[in-house]
């Protein structure tokens, strides 16, 4: 029986990256449901391929990318870049297909302009997709500085239509809860990770793609001498990147429905750590596109699980991606070795370098599984000790009431104030009128009182000329706010000016201004729950 | 006879320089300066400290000059050191909450008084640096002993960097109003305090790689480790002290970045300055692939950086938007440098030469 499974493993060794990522999304999914009834939800399983379809879309191309030894640092930029210019064109009323179309094109012309200098002029490509990302962000900011909303119809049903899972749909229907749904973009993710498999496994230009890469550059020679159209198959490489980076930030903007230069920021890191946890080498030659979903339902589930653990803050996401992506970096480098190590002589000296290794590989897993454990347990007692995990769990985190807030501006208010989140789950909304007058609430009780007309006066000027709140300085921010933190929704009128912006705090996500305007506000609201 | 043919070999050495081509092109933006920005070259003193946009540029490019320095060592061994941004936000999230620990309480805290601190200042830049120190090491171990590629071993501390920063600092920005710390940044002795640190970490880097033999060692893991191995090198420890020494260099300019914004802030600090720090290397003159370096141009390339971005300031270039004017530049200068581009060079200047 051992043998038998020792054999399977020996015979599949270039599977193990892959199974091994299979195994730890499904893990640490059942780890989830065991411990959060609310993981168990159907729906909460659908939302894993929901939030991330745009990760799998842009992880589609970088798969081939790194397949043939290149990788691609542009894929936020172009993300972002394709979020505002489709906004702007469709606020100035372009119709929604052609701004689609267009957008492609831009995401493909982009990644052909930094495939031909990585393939013609030898650019290293992490150089030019670099440069490519500095482009991309800056001319967003050339387009527009704010966040531009999309309220095309078009793009409003594209986001917002539930597909229903058949066989689920009736299950639901008879416990009388809500039917699971996925989106269109997920859709869309799968059909191109379909097409993806097949071009990768089935075509000629997939064996060229697999040929190119590896051993440091040198099967690229040996893929030319071959007769291989290798800077042919390069351009087609960056170029179908560039593609999927488009559709990913065109799947991106229907997940927000706005377009902003500062939005995915670090999501070409998720994407090549979710790309190299699907088992496909860095070096390039090796590895799966199939791989790539299951790294990118690795991340979903990591994510999910932090988000339902509560007391962790997202900056937690990163690290632990950290962490996964060095273990499987880590175990690549010994599995490549031991390759290499069989085809040169097996001297005592080589055997001796692959024990050492192995015992490297051996001492990382045992770190990280350790670390793990202890993180794990530290979750526990922490847990375990306040007694408010459940309660946590169960909490839903408010939407900001926008419409009451525009309706609050138009009555007179200078300052609408809302905070929702948090551990208590708060939903606070305060108008500050010019005379001094405050009301709202708290979500529980009514709060109303009275300042001075001057202090108000002196807050407006602090927030609008110290802290610059109508300059670019000040913008909204996109982020799922974690259990923990508050998100903050505030809208000043000020001598003829208007703007409203979001925020959250609790991981750094807000702009510098934006804190100091919070900072001058909260005093005045001592009766509204304190931060934890 | 023999004048001109002096003047001719001077001339030669002088554009055959790597300092030639990173001086001529800050004296081209500086020229455009003079023309179109009035009052760009105003220096004026102010209570026996001089102040003025020239000397702006020596300021506000002193975090990028520092961290060129560790840079052109890592580039020059053929590597590359994308996580310097990421220890720069560790080393100031060190240095911050050891001086308002306010946001381990989870509060944000105003402080006012200009002389508190939780540790003294010694403690504060010991600690940071110290930590900026075991990044350069952590990653000098993934690249030199577990062989991983150094694009990549550097891009796990440039993900996970961030969120060890802002676990150090409870994800909140720790405001720092500590005075003598803010010397560090905003301080003036003559010139701005930020360059004299400049200057003693170019001093001595300059005189350890030029006056003693690792500046050899250097050059000769870039063009070639494996022969440098034969010739008895020890590469892996070459390579581990310029990553170490880089991450130390990173950790220097976390420290003035945060007293020069008098925050630190996890998420922004150092964010795409590893950009800046590699361009200047670039623009330096020493190839991606290693081999022979030269600390001071890559200095004259950071004020180069530091230049385009002030003047692109002055004449009302939004932050942001400044990225893609800065894409454009890295890509003309690594184009410029190419085999390819000196290729078609001497061919077009060949047919003359036999005229």
């Amino acid at each position: 029986m051992l043998r038998m499974l020792g054999n399977f493993f020996s015979g599949n060794r270039k599977f193990i990256p892959l199974m091994s990522t299979a195994l730890l999304a499904l893990v640490a999914y059942g780890i989830g449901a065991y411990f959060f009834v609310g993981m168990r939800n159907p729906q909460v399983f659908f939302n894993l391929f929901r939030n991330t379809s745009y990760l799998l879309i842009s992880g589609i191309g970088m798969t081939f990318v790194i397949l043939t030894g290149g990788i691609d640092l542009s894929v936020s930029g172009v993300v972002a870049l394709t979020t505002v210019a489709s906004a702007v064109l469709l606020r100035d009323g372009w119709n929604a297909w052609v701004v689609v179309l267009l957008m492609l094109a831009m995401g493909m012309a982009l990644g052909a302009t930094m495939g031909s200098f990585i393939t013609y002029m030898k650019v290293q490509p992490f150089i030019a997709t670099l440069a490519g990302m500095w482009f991309a962000r800056g001319m967003c900011f050339f387009i527009s500085d704010d966040a531009v909303t999309i309220d095309n119809p078009v793009f409003q049903i594209l986001g917002k239509t539930k597909i229903l899972i058949p066989g689920l749909k009736e299950l639901a229907d008879q416990q009388g809860t809500p039917a699971p749904y996925i989106s269109i973009p997920v859709i869309v993710a799968f059909i191109l990770l379909g097409i993806a498999i097949y071009i990768a496994h089935y075509t000629r230009f997939g064996r060229t793609v697999y040929a190119i890469g590896g051993n440091e550059g040198r099967n690229e020679q040996s893929a030319r001498l071959m007769g291989l159209p290798v800077n042919r198959t390069k351009m087609l490489v960056y170029t179908f990147n560039g593609f999927c980076s488009a559709l990913a930030g065109l799947s991106f903007s229907l997940f927000v429905s706005s377009g902003h230069g500062l939005y995915a920021p670090g999501l070409e890191l998720e994407v090549i750590a979710s790309v190299v946890m699907g088992g496909t080498m860095l070096t390039g030659g090796s590895g799966y596109v199939f791989g790539t979903f299951f790294g990118v339902l690795v991340l979903a589930v990591t994510q999910a699980l932090i988000q339902f653990i509560g007391s962790l803050s997202s900056w937690w996401t990163k690290i632990v991606i950290g962490i996964l992506t060095l273990t499987f970096i880590g175990v690549q480098t010994v599995l490549a070795n031991r390759k290499s190590g069989k085809t040169t002589q097996n001297t005592q000296e080589l055997m001796a370098v692959r024990r050492r290794q192995q015992r490297l590989a051996l001492g990382i897993g045992l770190l990280v599984i350790l670390a793990g454990v202890a993180i794990f347990s530290v979750f526990k007692f922490r847990s375990g000790s306040s007694n408010q995990a459940e309660a946590d769990t169960q909490c839903v985190v408010a939407p900001f009431r926008e419409d009451e807030a525009a309706n609050l501006v138009k009555n007179g208010a200078v300052i609408v104030y809302h905070r929702t989140a948090g551990p208590q789950c708060v939903d606070e909304l305060f108008a500050i009128y010019p005379d001094g007058r405050i009301t709202g609430s708290d979500g529980i009780k009514k709060v109303e009182k009275q300042i001075a007309p001057e202090e108000v006066e002196q807050l407006l000027t602090a927030i609008s000329v110290d802290h610059q709140w109508f300059t670019n300085e000040i913008y909204s921010t996109y982020l799922n706010p974690c259990r923990q933190c508050f998100a903050h929704y505030i809208d000043i009128s000020y001598n003829g000016q208007a703007k409203s912006a979001t925020g959250v705090d609790g991981t750094t996500a807000m702009p510098p201004g934006y804190a100091f305007a919070l900072a001058e506000i909260r005093p005045l609201l001592p009766e509204i729950n304190p931060a934890p | 006879m023999k004048k001109p043919t002096k003047q001719v070999l001077t001339w030669r050495k002088i554009t055959e320089s790597r300092l030639f081509f990173p001086i001529v092109a800050l004296t081209l933006i500086l020229l455009f300066d003079f023309i179109f920005i009035p009052g760009f070259f105003a220096i004026e003193n102010r209570e026996g400290n001089l102040h003025g946009s020239l000397i702006d540029i020596f300021r506000n490019g002193s975090t990028v000059m520092i961290l060129a320095i560790g840079m052109t060592l890592v580039i020059a061994t053929g590597g590359v050191d994308l996580s310097v941004g990421a220890t720069m936000a560790i080393a100031a999230s060190v240095a911050g909450i050891l001086m308002n620990p306010s946001a381990l309480k989870n509060e944000v805290f105003f402080i006012t008084d200009p002389n508190y601190t939780f540790q003294p200042l010694w403690l504060v830049i010991t600690a940071a640096l110290a930590v900026s120190l075991i990044c350069g090491l952590w990653n000098g171990v993934l690249v030199a002993y577990m062989r991983i590629q150094p694009m990549v071993a550097t891009l796990i501390l440039m993900i996970s960097g961030r969120g060890i920063a802002q676990l150090i600092t409870n994800g909140l920005r720790v405001q720092i109003t500590y005075k003598p710390y803010a010397f560090i940044g905003q301080g003036w002795v003559v010139l701005p305090f930020s360059l004299y640190l400049v200057a003693i970490v170019f001093a001595i880097t300059w005189f350890i790689t030029r006056k003693t033999a690792i500046g050899m060692f250097i050059e000769s893991v870039g063009i070639n480790f494996r022969s440098s191995y034969f010739s008895g090198i020890d590469e892996k420890k070459i390579k581990l002290l310029v990553y170490t020494f880089c991450g130390f260099c990173a950790g220097i300019a976390g420290l003035v970045a945060s007293s020069n914004i008098k925050t630190s802030d996890a998420n922004n600090i150092g964010l795409t300055t590893e950009l800046d720090a590699i361009l200047a290397v670039v623009i330096g003159g020493t190839a991606m692939s290693g081999g022979r370096f030269s600390l001071l141009a890559s200095m004259v390339g950071a004020l180069v950086m530091q230049a385009i971005t002030q003047s692109m300031y002055a004449i009302g270039v939004p932050a942001f938007a400044l990225q893609a004017i800065k894409a454009v530049v890295v890509i003309f200068v690594i184009l410029l440098y190419s085999d390819q581009v000196k290729g078609f060079v001497q061919k077009i200047s060949a047919p003359k030469k036999e005229v």
